[in-house]
């Protein structure tokens, strides 16, 4: 008798236990508008406190959703990516949308299945993919889209006016050839010690000296051979030796920031993401940057024979975790993130967000901050932007072999065509083409 | 009978009850992920639960065999150990030696060597890359004062990345073997200094013949530990180079890391610390086997 209570009792909560679970499967099937229940949606970010358009964002989505929580965790900008992948390899439903910073990363992700496929919800909702101007073709794998970009920011040269002032040089215009980029730059040179003004400056990046080579269209980073890079190399080689520029080691083993750099009035130019739009003019309100104070954009230095206004373009996206037990209202919050509506949000914080319109121009040219001069708001238009790294099945691989050759050609540990012949000859064995 | 058995089996439990609290750690979060490497490293794995693992046999061990990252790699660790564990072992001996004796001030200067040891790993090597810093490291700037034309770049010459991780090794290091060496220095029998004085050594000689004989389970010990240390080394290389410039200061641990969480190839990272592994293992069975011939 007390067994046959006791088997009721078990029997009871197993159905209490499954009703539970189907009430909140339909639950989470309908639509995250649906008043009573509050949802929270956890966000991996990096950098919550030096980001400005976080908190716009969510502020925005929350008021249309009040049932909604946007609860962000931030993995640091360092190693973000390897460290979601080690966060999501533990199959934890922690987080239910993840920020995609780089491709490698985006490529892993896609490929350990960690991230959920959006076509059918791109289909579902009618989101027109043509908006991103060819972004989301760049991360389609098979024709799948794994994540929707938000941001889409593209290189400049950051230069400084008051330095060109005192030195009586011209600013840089946007239509520059590296010819006379490069001149520009030994011409803006001068002093010595704390007067010492630099040219250029280029930070330990690869991006900043190996991709002016891919801007012709004609290469690509992930494909040897690599000697088209050589000019480049050889030219900024050039400027170290001459002083132009900062050493790369001593930047390097002193992990000096970009940022400080210029801020402190040292250097004239700098290819730098349009990232630092927003960073430059919020330290300039801090007054933490009052050497800068005067300062302009102008296009990318470009090729003979290339559209002034090609550039290298890096696309932050947003994908829903596998392992989210609540897909549908990640997806609504990623939706929102993605859309036109939420583009003006981001604009608004001198962010450059994945869609492109005039009307984001003029909002992000007309803020606060930022240089009144029509150059400055002219560079804002992208004749074609390559992605840093474009999408590959090896990208990760090929990623740690390009930046190793890069750190051994720039520091003079081997001479550029060495370097290049054995970037060559790895990227190759990555492949599988030996 | 019976309950002997019992006694016998109760007598058991105990004592794994003792053991256990150590153990279900140890066996959790070493043991299990050691077996589960092991295996790693005959299959082929992205390090998603969503995928499959792949048996592929020994493919890893002979795409290894082809991978210049690893050649570079093995290469360098077997640099770095062999240039730092004499330096660390002898420094660390001579300050002991030194701090042995009576003198003003030894208290203070045994802290004082013990600090890097103590000291925060991220504030020293920021420290050591400000010093050694290739362009305005004060280092540097007083090589050019006293006329020395073209000073090293340390961490970013590939010719002297290598001396530049060592160097701190040593350093961070020598104080931590310094005391396990003092701590022998006092086990060492007085009667046989005053023996040898009798028979009238002189300091070296009772150096040779008494201390160092005395102190060689010390020795061997200080050893077995360094060399598995520096074959295991990682942080100090992420902190100073990255493993640069170009692979100049690649160790396997750094090879590894980059294998499985950069690369997301974790047979293959797998198979390389199975190498690492036996590369230890073969060596510590050499340092026993000479330990023992020379007690014989």
């Amino acid at each position: 008798m007390r067994c046959m209570k006791h088997f009721v009792v078990a029997a009871l909560i197993a159905t209490a236990t499954m009703g539970g679970l189907l009430a909140n499967g339909t639950k989470e099937g309908a639509s995250s508008a649906s008043a009573g229940k509050q949802t929270t949606l956890n966000w991996a970010v990096w950098d919550i406190n030096s980001t400005a358009y976080y908190k716009p964002i969510i502020d925005a989505y929350e008021v249309k959703n009040p049932n909604v929580k946007i609860n962000m965790v931030d993995l640091g900008s360092a190693d973000f990516m390897t460290a979601l992948q080690t966060q999501l390899a533990s199959g934890s439903s922690e987080f239910d949308v993840v920020t995609i910073k780089d491709i490698p990363g985006y490529n892993n992700l896609v490929k350990k299945n960690m991230v959920v496929n959006l076509n059918d919800y791109i289909k579902k909702d009618g989101v027109d993919t043509n908006l991103y101007g060819g972004t989301a073709e760049q991360i389609s794998v098979d024709g799948k889209l794994y994540a929707l970009p938000f941001r889409s920011d593209f290189w400049v040269i950051f230069y400084n006016k008051a330095l060109f002032d005192k030195a009586g040089v011209p600013y840089p215009t946007n239509d520059m050839t590296f010819e006379q980029y490069d001149a520009l730059a030994r011409k803006m040179t001068s002093g010595n010690g704390a007067n010492k003004v630099y040219g250029a400056h280029y930070h330990t990046w690869r991006s900043t000296v190996q991709l002016f080579g891919i801007l012709d269209g004609k290469h690509v980073i992930t494909q040897p051979p690599y000697d088209y890079l050589k000019p480049y190399y050889e030219m900024v080689l050039s400027e170290q030796k001459d002083g132009i520029c900062q050493n790369y080691a001593t930047l390097k083993a002193s992990s000096l920031h970009y940022s400080g750099q210029f801020q402190n009035g040292t250097v004239a130019m700098m290819n730098m993401g349009s990232w630092y739009i927003a960073t430059l003019i919020q330290k300039i309100k801090n007054g933490e940057a009052d050497a800068a104070k005067e300062w302009g954009i102008v296009k990318y230095p470009h090729a003979q024979g290339v559209a002034p206004g090609t550039t290298l373009g890096t696309i932050t996206s947003l994908s829903i975790s596998q392992g989210s037990k609540q897909k549908d209202a990640a997806w609504d919050f990623v939706k929102f993130v993605t859309s036109p509506e939420c583009a003006a949000v981001i604009a608004k914080t001198g962010t450059i967000p994945a869609i492109m319109s005039d009307k984001v121009v003029d909002e992000i040219s007309s803020m606060d901050g930022f240089p009144a001069d029509a150059n400055s708001k002219e560079a804002l238009h992208v004749a074609k932007a390559y992605l840093e790294m474009p999408l590959h099945d090896k990208a990760g691989q090929i990623e740690t072999v390009l930046n190793q050759y890069h750190d051994a050609i720039i520091t003079g540990n081997i001479s550029v065509d060495d370097g290049l012949k054995k970037m060559a000859e790895d990227v190759r064995k990555v492949l599988g083409q030996n | 009978m019976q309950a002997k058995q019992k006694a016998e089996l109760r007598r058991h439990l105990v004592a794994y009850s003792f053991i256990a609290p150590n153990f279900i750690g140890f066996a959790l979060f070493t043991l299990a992920p050691m077996v589960f490497a092991f295996i790693l490293a005959f299959l082929d794995w992205d390090g998603s639960p969503y995928n499959p693992m792949k048996f592929v046999g020994l493919e890893n061990f002979i795409r290894l065999s082809d991978d210049s990252q690893f050649a570079a790699a093995f290469k360098n660790t077997i640099i770095y150990t062999i240039a730092t564990v004499p330096l660390t072992l002898v420094m660390a001996l001579v300050i002991a030696l030194l701090l042995n004796r009576k003198m003003r001030g030894r208290d203070f200067f045994r802290t004082v060597s013990f600090f890097p040891y103590v000291a925060s790993m991220v504030a020293v090597t920021a420290v050591w890359n400000m010093l050694f810093n290739p362009g305005m490291g004060p280092i540097n700037q007083f090589l050019a004062s006293i006329g020395v034309q073209n000073p090293p770049g340390w961490s970013t010459d590939k010719d002297w990345a290598m001396a530049t991780v060592v160097l701190f090794s040593v350093w961070k290091y020598m104080g931590y073997y310094m005391i396990i060496y003092l701590a022998g220095l006092q086990g060492v029998n007085t009667e046989l200094y005053e023996a040898a004085n009798l028979d009238g050594c002189n300091g070296w000689q009772r150096f040779w013949n008494v201390t160092l004989p005395q102190l060689s389970p010390t020795t061997f010990f200080i050893l077995i530990m360094l060399v598995v240390q520096c074959f295991k080394v990682y942080d100090i290389v992420y902190m100073i180079t990255q493993g640069g410039p170009g692979t100049a200061t690649l160790v396997m641990v750094y090879d590894i890391y980059n294998k499985a969480f950069v690369n997301s190839t974790f047979g293959l990272a797998s198979a390389e610390a199975m190498v690492l592994f036996l590369l230890v293992l073969a060596v510590t069975l050499i340092q026993f086997g000479v330990q023992k011939k020379q007690e014989v």
